[in-house]
């Protein structure tokens, strides 16, 4: 054997540490892990709704896309269908809520013929202009809603509603 | 909007905006020959109301469908469902059925009545297509009536 031999007391010394370090160990992983758990939350994927439309069909022009998602109200779950307005700015993709900021109507692209490049509102003639602000003059007294939209595998997915960031 | 507490809070306050009521008229046959009929027509009224509703929400209150037995009378019901309806704010008042028999019923003014279309059977998507192809169908109706009276 060697000649630096452990005494009794330094055995027990090493082993309570050892095993006290083990419990303090047990008791902090658990807590560390619970402090940092909303930090390693997977965010990209799981709240974008991936919709049929191909990114490369995207231009200038604003065209509807329809998404769907199951809805719980209460104990009655339904599938929703929402729309919205996308169109590219440069290569960036935008989508906007066509839900208008008067009173909830659907708002659609051109549907006033006097002003094919904006958007709509058929219930009280409230009008938009491409990048959601709202005109001056008409009900709405706020800029459509935006959604955040990215590409997957080279379709458009549409994630959460925020207020717009273009205006 | 919906015939739902939350949405009659904002119609209370927004009544100039909110001047159209749609009523849908569902007949009930409950008989063992008619009641898939029935309830397809049911289904369909309702689908289409509802995203009537999506569109225009802003501007039309939607009522829950008035439902009746097979011999109703439907003038005496159109009377009393126009009563009540007189006597609010509404300036429009639009019914929607699939009962061929109200258009004979001339108490009543804007009865848009449609043929049932069995959407039951259809998958998901094209059941949308259908669905979207009705509305269209019954959008200009109603910017019609409002350009016409306001």
């Amino acid at each position: 054997m060697s000649n630096n031999r452990v005494s009794r007391r330094q055995f027990l010394g090493y082993t309570l540490t050892g095993v006290g370090g083990f419990m303090a160990a047990g008791m902090l992983m658990p807590m560390v892990r619970f402090a940092v758990d909303p930090i390693l939350q997977q965010h990209d994927a799981g709240d974008y709704v991936l919709t049929d439309k191909a990114v490369a069909d995207i231009t200038e022009e604003p065209v509807r896309v329809d998404f769907t998602y199951e809805q719980v109200d209460a104990w009655y779950t339904s599938e929703v269908t929402n729309s919205a307005w996308v169109y590219k700015e440069g290569d960036k993709l935008i989508a906007l809520s066509p839900v208008c900021k008067h009173l909830g109507c659907t708002v659609n692209w051109g549907g006033d013929p006097e002003n094919p490049t904006q958007f709509f509102c058929p219930c009280h003639a409230g009008r938009y202009e491409k990048n959601g602000q709202n005109i001056a003059g008409t009900p709405p007294l706020g800029p459509l809603d935006e959604y955040q939209v990215q590409e997957q595998d080279g379709f458009v997915a549409i994630g959460a509603v925020r207020e717009n960031t273009l205006v | 909007m919906h015939f739902n507490s939350k949405d009659i809070d904002l119609y209370a306050g927004q009544k100039d905006y909110v001047d159209t009521a749609v009523v849908p008229l569902i007949e009930l046959d409950l008989t063992d020959t008619g009641m898939k009929a029935s309830a397809g027509a049911s289904e369909y009224l309702q689908s289409l109301t509802v995203i009537l509703e999506k569109q225009f929400k802003g501007r039309i209150l939607l009522l829950p469908p008035i439902s009746y037995a097979r011999a109703a009378d439907r003038s005496q019901l159109g009377q009393q469902l126009k009563k009540e309806l007189s006597e609010t704010a509404f300036k429009h008042v639009f019914y929607l059925t699939t009962d061929p028999k109200w258009r004979a019923v001339e108490e009543l003014d804007n009865v848009l009545w449609l043929p049932a279309i069995p959407t039951g059977d259809m998958d998901q998507s094209f059941k949308k297509s259908v669905m979207e192809d009705q509305l269209r169908q019954v959008l200009p109706l109603f910017t019609k009536e409002w350009t016409h009276h306001s």
